[in-house]
């Protein structure tokens, strides 16, 4: 029997026991409670916007229209109350037919409010005349059609060099140009069929159909007053929906870490004939197993339990794609449990971690079915996958690869300090990290050209985040301080293997030394980096790969750029003594961004 | 008298245990870095919603980028509705070459027109092709709702007529100037400043349970007990340090939102509803911790007490949330809004009263 399966078999075991029949009746209950309340919560309209806009009307006509909206405060008068209540701030005042706003930002929103209640209460009675021709006379019926793409995500050096080169415009034609004979031929107007395939619906319930699917589709039939764009939130709700029990689940998993860690608890197991990776693994296990189960009871509960060979290929593609986001929130939590030395400091590093990972995923898979950006988030998959269209295997990797990469890491990384000098004593995160560094660089393969490899998926999900972060400042700052914090991100990286080697005296403080190194670094990072833009991007930007190899020398820019900036890092190192290692990130971010800003001049100011 | 007042000095002291503790750890700089991770997260969906759903807000650059085939004649009603709209329209007398463009991004949507007149019988149906996943085709969905709902209308106006006893309300609504939309005002004022602010009571009732399970799994709750202080004083000092920080974070956030041009009145009552609600979390997280004594399970209670706290918010008018939406935008009379203030006040001193005899009842079983 493998060691690893001996210490998941104890941790299931143990996280039983800690439910005695007192606790496990309080979560009962509670769950109990949560149910009945939902929904409870479900008959209401689901906000919390009750009566937060006071009307006063002078017709008793217009009060069950008013009063069947929870949000107008609504008082029946007399004209000369009217009035008075007008002149003393009400939202809205209704005398006669016509309804009088003031002249502020909350009466313009009541009064958008009026006018969306009356469109629906309109829609309601005229839902009630069973004759579509004359009720709803005018239907609109929306076809997506595919097209070729045209949009790159590249990055700044890449697109300083499209810029010097002079040739992004006519690449970018050439890309969709050749797209367009290869799949001309396929699509025609014929196949989406003209307005002869239009089925008008028969009755109201149809309409009531149609109307009940807006919520879970994107709506392709409907009247003008229904029509509306694809709304993003579908796609947070299926988010919230298959992240909250991981979110659960990582929080029961890193508490385990923690208490072994607490008093020394954990001294046993790691003088049993054990290795770290078995007990790593073995404790991880049960509960990855546990999370993969709930959320194969949340996909059956959204599919339906699947009665074709089709409908389990889609649940098990959903399980698929959610197995590296559940991956990555473990590692994390691991991690975090490994380096945090209180519970407080667990709770912060957990609710932190999930929140950025929450945004990773919530983020792009606002834009599902809007732009082919959503497909970042595995989220953006799984709603498709619901939504029963097929998804591509470069699609799953280009949203998964960085889940799993990051998320493994991790976990190798914190494999590594999985011993008794930094699981039982009060050493500081930073000392921590760079003893999980150290372990890396002094194994066989190890070197600063594969630390480098490794960290490209932490810097490409930092500079997704670092986007969402920086949207809400006015524009040339935001730009700048993207350009300054990915550059620190990047630099950060590249010399923190560097800095390892020194700090722990693993390499010679030479100027031979500094120089190899920063080389290695440089070369690595940048290696990484296009192997990411290959793999990864290729699915999003058509003509991405090619444009990647056909630039040719243009790349050596890029490259010189990433060893000359680790160079600086290494010498100032070097020079200064790895006391001062922020010193010399600074620096070197310094020279990273001002070539960047030198680079992208032209957007930044004008 | 002196003995109340010792024990407000060790309560003191173990609040400030705590705080030393809370800022060693550099975890309070952590939250802060959560909440405006989420603050920077909404505002990104307000500017995202403010585009969504008042187009206008975008200006006309966006509206004149994107230009729409409408294949039909040009005495169409539809067409006519279009052009009035300043959306950037070309007439197409037939699909094919329509598709064309389209396919070639020379046009970024197609409308086929109805042919029937608006007096026929049969239903007219408006095809409308839209690019799939791109951005252009939620902005155009956007820009045609008005034409296509104006064109609804009038087709309308001829046919209801034919439905019996059917008279369409009359209400005219007077604009004065100022044009926003309730979905983006309702978002500011009814998720997103809640939100904001309850964030760091519901924060402080996770915190609670992590300062007293720690004390147990640690074992120095027996250390602390040998001090002067008693289990009281103890729990006591560190509902007060969970609590105290509430209402310091809800106060930068509501300053944030200020600087964002979104004015927030009441503001001292809103302090005093967010600070109520995170004494009445602290207090119950501190009773659930003190029973079971166990990180996880106390942690998953209750974030389960807390969803259905929330759910339970949905059901009635002036639930927290609720309140403060309606204080920050002088919707509530000072009347009404006291007695919930008041009625909050009562759960909190209720919840005291069930932590101080949990704290009893522990004290006798840890003492033997």
């Amino acid at each position: 029997m493998p060691g690893w399966f001996t210490i998941a078999k104890w941790e299931f075991f143990r996280s039983r026991l800690k439910f005695d029949a007192r606790s496990s009746a309080m979560l009962i209950i509670s769950l109990i409670l949560v149910v009945l309340a939902s929904a409870a919560a479900a008959q209401t309209e689901m906000s919390m916007n009750q009566k937060i806009y006071s009307i006063s009307t002078t017709e008793p006509g217009l009060e069950h229209i008013l009063e069947s909206d929870q949000r107008f405060n609504t008082r029946i008068v007399n004209a000369y109350e009217a009035s008075q209540f007008y002149r003393y701030g009400d939202d809205l005042t209704i005398i006669g037919n016509n309804a009088y706003l003031a002249q502020t930002r909350k009466s313009a929103a009541a009064g958008n409010a009026l006018e969306n209640t009356i469109k629906e209460y309109r829609e309601i009675v005229l839902s009630s005349y069973n004759d579509v021709n004359n009720s709803h006379p005018v239907w609109v019926t929306v076809h997506d059609v595919e097209r070729p793409q045209n949009f790159q995500l590249l990055s700044a050096e890449e697109t300083a060099g499209r810029l010097e080169a002079g040739t992004e415009e006519d690449e970018q034609r050439q890309g969709s140009a050749d797209l367009n004979d290869e799949g001309g031929e396929g699509i025609t107007p014929g196949t989406y069929g003209s307005g002869s395939s239009f089925v008008p619906p028969e009755d109201i319930e149809e309409l009531d159909e149609y109307q009940g699917k807006t919520f879970f589709q994107r709506q392709t039939i409907s009247t003008p007053t229904h029509f509306s764009p694809p709304i993003p939130f579908t796609a947070i709700l299926y988010a919230f929906l298959f992240i909250f029990p991981i979110y659960f689940v990582s929080q029961f998993y890193s508490t385990s870490v923690m208490d072994e860690r607490t008093n020394r608890k954990g001294e046993l197991i790691l003088v049993a004939p054990l290795r770290a990776k078995d007990i790593v693994i073995g404790k991880t296990m049960p509960y990855i197993l546990v999370t993969i189960l709930i959320q194969a009871v949340i996909t059956l509960y959204i599919m339906g339990i699947p009665t074709a060979f089709e409908g389990l290929k889609n649940v098990l593609l959903i399980l698929a794609t959610i197995f590296p986001v559940v991956l990555l929130f473990f590692a994390l939590s691991f991690f975090g449990a490994i380096l945090s030395r209180s519970f407080k400091e667990l709770t912060f590093a957990s609710v932190f971690l999930s929140v950025v990972i929450s945004g990773y995923l919530f983020f792009p898979a606002m834009f599902t079915n809007i732009h082919a950006i959503s497909s970042i988030s595995p989220i953006t998959l799984i709603v498709r996958l619901i939504e029963g269209e097929s998804i591509m295997l470069d699609t799953y990797m280009f949203s998964t690869i960085p889940f799993y990469f990051v998320g493994l890491s991790a976990f190798a990384f914190g494999t590594f300090i999985f011993r008794e000098e930094d699981l039982f004593t009060q050493k500081t995160i930073k000392e921590k990290i760079v003893d999980s560094f150290e372990i890396f660089l002094s194994h066989r393969y190890g070197s600063v050209f594969l630390l480098s490899i490794v960290f490209i998926p932490f810097v490409y999900m930092t500079q997704l985040m670092l986007i969402v972060m920086l949207f809400n400042l006015p524009v040339p700052y935001s730009v700048i301080a993207m350009i300054v914090l990915s550059a620190m991100a990047e630099e950060l990286v590249k010399s923190a293997g560097i800095y390892t080697l020194f700090k722990r005296k693993l390499a010679d403080i030479s100027l031979k030394n500094a120089v190899r190194l920063a080389v290695l670094s440089g070369t690595g990072f940048f290696v990484g980096e296009k192997a990411v833009a290959v793999l990864t991007l290729s699915p999003i930007a058509s003509s991405a790969f090619g444009s990647v190899m056909t630039m040719g020398t243009l790349l050596l820019i890029p490259l010189l750029l990433h060893i000359s900036t680790a160079m600086v890092s290494s010498l100032s190192m070097y020079r200064l003594g790895t006391r001062r290692y922020f010193m010399a990130v600074l620096l070197a971010t310094i020279v990273h961004s001002a070539y960047n800003m030198f680079i992208l001049r032209v957007i930044l100011f004008g | 008298m002196a003995r109340s007042g010792k024990s407000y000095k060790k309560i003191r002291g173990i609040a400030r245990k705590e705080f030393s503790e809370l800022m060693h750890e550099k975890t309070f700089i952590l939250s802060v870095l959560i909440q405006l991770f989420i603050a920077s997260f909404s505002t990104f969906l307000v500017i995202g919603l403010t585009s969504f759903y008042d187009p206008t807000a975008m200006g006309d650059m966006e509206l004149q980028g994107t230009k729409i085939a409408v294949v039909g004649t040009d005495d169409n009603e539809l067409y006519n509705l279009l052009q009035e709209s300043k959306l950037n329209t070309k007439l197409y007398s037939d699909l094919t070459p329509a598709y064309t463009d389209f396919y070639e991004r020379r046009m970024d949507a197609i409308i086929i027109t109805p042919s029937g007149p608006p007096q026929g019988e049969d239903i007219l149906n408006v095809e409308i092709y839209l690019p799939k996943s791109e951005i252009k085709s939620t902005l155009i969905s956007m820009q045609l709702k008005e034409p296509l709902e104006q064109f609804e209308q009038q087709v309308r106006d001829i046919r209801t007529q034919r439905l019996s006893g059917y008279s369409p309300i009359d209400v005219n609504i007077i604009k004065r100037g100022i044009n926003t939309s309730s979905t983006y005002f309702e978002f500011v004022y009814v998720a997103l400043l809640p939100l904001l602010v309850f964030t760091p009571a519901f924060i402080s009732g996770g915190l609670i349970i992590d300062f007293i399970t720690e004390e147990y799994e640690r074992k120095t709750m027996e250390l602390l007990l040998a001090s002067p202080a008693s289990l009281l004083d103890i729990v006591s000092g560190k509902v007060l340090l969970a609590t105290a920080i509430v209402p310091l974070q809800s106060f930068a956030w509501m300053l944030l939102l200020r600087l964002n041009w979104i004015r927030i009145s009441n503001f001292f009552e809103i302090l005093l509803v967010v600070t109520l609600i995170g004494l009445i979390l602290v207090l119950l997280s501190s009773s659930i911790a003190l029973t079971f004594k166990d990180r996880g399970v106390s942690q998953l209670l209750y974030s389960m007490i807390l969803i259905f706290l929330f759910m339970v918010s949905y059901l009635f008018t002036n639930s927290p949330l609720n309140l403060v939406t309606r204080l920050s935008i002088e919707s509530i009379g000072s009347m009404e809004s006291g007695i919930w203030i008041l009625i909050y006040s009562l759960v909190a001193a209720g919840l005291y009263v069930l932590m101080r005899a949990t704290v009893s009842k522990n004290t006798i079983t840890f003492k033997r």
